[in-house]
């Protein structure tokens, strides 16, 4: 059974936690946008991270890469760890390995 | 997949690099760094005799109009003085850029001081005495490099970017640092949003995007305040001013030039390059730039710079303008959609391409869950390469981010698993790319520079029309890895035949300087230029020229 979505509050607290816990603490930004550095208010930048933590980080925790060509589907998860490894420089790794 | 279809393309690039090199000697620049005693005619090298052109009757009567392969004959024959040329840009400088905002600085005692007109013994080649825009994220020994950030406001690097240093070494002058986003991600304002580098060709209207983040280096090209620049690109940042400013773009392959030096926004993603007037000089500035770099292991154990002067000359065959290679050019679905006049052009594009001989343009489909791995979410994979080296100053004042926090705190919020996911992705990406799109095709056309930023493969920007604002319309083409020669001949055979990237935008509203010719008369009196001090710092920010907020920053970030 999928877990239930985490609340806004539950997402507040967590956002909090994640960046204090890497020395960055979220309290000194503004209660409202600073006009002379241009730096966000507090509520909008935990708004834009709830919006983040909602759609960017589901969407990549839910993808399969595909396993190798010819995969049957019932072994899609087992096999999908035979798939694409990571590559950080993707152009430069088929160089590479073209040469 | 078909590994033997993505050797059989690469093995095709190399024996045309091969080949080139058995011809000559040295492909890549080292040569033209060491100073030779006598010009020597190298092919690929910057005194191949492609990387000169003759000039133009109205470069001739006006010296900021040529470009550098006509500017470089020019130098080399004697008959135009490099610091004559920094004259004219620097008065132009001096007379539109509280207009244009393209400069964070101008170094006008510095390069006038370096254009040195050739010697016996002393002549570096195309680039010799040519005056460029430098980004202001790329390091300049004792000169500030802001990236238009309160991080960087005092800033001030021990060393040169290895890309400015292999420039100034070919004889390019760095004629000063332009303004760009704050570290990176949107067109050009200063550090709290507020719009400053305009389009050259709607200066008086501020909201006409003039493309990001290397506004001020598009904006000082095009609206002939030097004869070339440098930008980088992390999600379309040569390509998009490039195409928004009637200019040449080349993005390179991720490590075809070095990184070392140039302030990160995404390892993985950043791309130095040129924003330059033409094909040819497109080709004579990456030629300076790349090669490897021992200072950045991206550079290293790659193929070769190929011949990318000569790639970037026109072939003729009698009267005829030939490809250089036969070459299929990929159309994706959509690119001719619509009937505005973006769809227009692009159509007028791929008619010309079609008549070039050598050319086929082909339809094209995309490779499967397209638009899943190049879109929003897999692209926000980048994310945590932002944060990262930026740890010290998040844990410091955010503050210091101004209006471009949000995407360095996204960064920061993305877990580990999610970025090895995205970087997974990124293989399965390219192998699609290089064996399913690109077994239909050579080259492709891109409605998005994104997709080939998240897998470091070339791009080259090129103009191919006008709006009804007269605002350029620009398009963009795709290359397998390393083949930018291929993406320079395409651009170079189109050229040839059109004159879109030959347009000058007019001057802004204003006392212009006098055009200065070839041979100036006696007397000539100086313009603006002559009122500046050694050092011209950039013109006020005027915040009614609109302001971006922190969320359309994050909207717009690349």
């Amino acid at each position: 059974m999928a877990p239930v979505p985490p609340t806004d509050d539950q997402l507040n607290t967590m956002i909090r936690a994640r960046l204090a816990s890497v020395g960055i603490d979220l309290d000194q930004l503004p209660a409202t946008s600073d006009p002379v550095t241009g730096t966000p208010s507090l509520n909008s930048v935990l708004s834009s991270l709830r919006n983040f933590m909602r759609s960017t980080v589901p969407t990549l925790a839910a993808y399969h890469l595909p396993g190798p060509e010819g995969t049957d589907p019932v072994q899609a998860a087992e096999l999908s760890q035979q798939g694409p490894p990571p590559a950080l420089y993707p152009s430069i790794l088929t160089a590479w390995n073209e040469q | 997949m078909n590994p033997v279809l993505a050797r059989r393309v690469f093995l095709a690039r190399m024996s045309a690099t091969l080949a080139a090199a058995s011809v000559g000697a040295t492909l890549v620049p080292t040569g033209v760094r060491a100073g030779p005693a006598a010009p020597r005619q190298v092919p690929g090298s910057l005194f191949d005799p492609d990387a000169y052109a003759q000039p133009r009757p109205e470069a001739l009567a006006d010296i900021t109009e040529l470009t550098i392969a006509e500017a470089a004959t020019l130098i080399r024959d004697h008959r135009l003085d490099p610091r004559l040329l920094v004259e004219a840009y620097l008065d132009r400088i001096g007379a539109f850029d509280a207009t244009y905002q393209a400069w964070n600085v101008a170094l006008a005692d510095e390069a006038l001081a370096a254009a040195e007109p050739p010697r016996p013994g002393r002549y570096l080649g195309a680039l010799h005495g040519i005056p460029l825009a430098i980004k202001d994220n790329y390091f300049t020994a004792g000169v500030a490099t802001t990236a238009n950030s309160f991080i960087f406001q005092e800033f001030v690097p021990p060393f040169d970017a290895t890309t400015v240093s292999n420039l100034t070494a070919a004889g390019g002058i760095v004629l000063g640092k332009t303004q760009m986003g704050p570290l990176a991600t949107t067109r050009a304002t200063t550090p709290n949003g507020i719009v400053t580098t305009v389009n050259a060709w709607a200066p008086t209207s501020p909201n006409v995007d003039p493309g990001g983040s290397s506004t001020g280096t598009g904006t000082a090209v095009a609206g002939r305040m030097a004869t070339s620049g440098i930008g980088t690109q992390t999600g379309g940042s040569i390509t998009s001013p490039s195409n928004a400013q009637n200019l040449t773009g080349l993005k390179p392959t991720m490590g075809r030039a070095s990184l070392f030096g140039i302030i990160p926004l995404t390892y993985s993603r950043d791309h130095p390059g040129p924003l330059a007037r033409d094909a040819k000089d497109a080709a004579i500035m990456l030629t300076a730039m790349a090669g490897p770099d021992a200072n950045d292991p991206r550079t290293l154990g790659l193929p070769p710079v190929p011949d990318l002067i000569t790639a970037a000359t026109a072939r003729l065959i009698g009267q005829q303008v030939h490809l250089r290679w036969p070459t299929r050019i990929g159309v994706t679905p959509g690119y001719v959609s619509g009937t505005g006049t973006t769809a227009q052009a692009r159509r007028a594009f791929l008619d010309t391409l079609a008549g070039i001989p050598g050319a086929t343009v082909v339809d094209v489909t995309l490779p499967d869950e397209w638009d899943l791995l190049t879109g929003g979410t897999f692209n926000n994979v980048r994310l945590p390469e932002r944060s990262e080296p930026f740890m010290p100053f998040l844990r410091t004042d955010l503050r210091l981010f101004g209006v471009s926090l949000t995407s360095w705190l996204q960064g920061a919020m993305l877990g580990a698993n999610e970025f090895v996911t995205g970087q997974r992705a990124k293989l399965l990406l390219i192998r699609r790319v290089l064996d399913d799109l690109f077994a239909q095709c050579d080259i492709v056309v891109q409605t998005s520079p994104v997709p080939f930023d998240i897998i470091g493969l070339p791009e080259l920007a090129l103009p191919i029309g006008m709006n009804a604002s007269g605002v350029p319309i620009g398009t963009i083409l795709g290359g397998t890895p390393y083949a930018e020669d291929r993406l320079l001949a395409v651009a170079a055979a189109y050229q040839a035949l059109t004159d879109w990237h030959h347009r000058r935008p007019a001057d802004p509203p204003g006392e212009a300087p006098e055009p200065i010719p070839v041979e100036p008369r006696p007397g000539r009196a100086r313009g603006p230029a002559a009122r500046m001090g050694s050092r011209v710092g950039p013109a006020p920010a005027d915040p009614a020229r609109g302001r971006l907020t922190a969320a359309e920053v994050a909207e717009l970030s690349q």
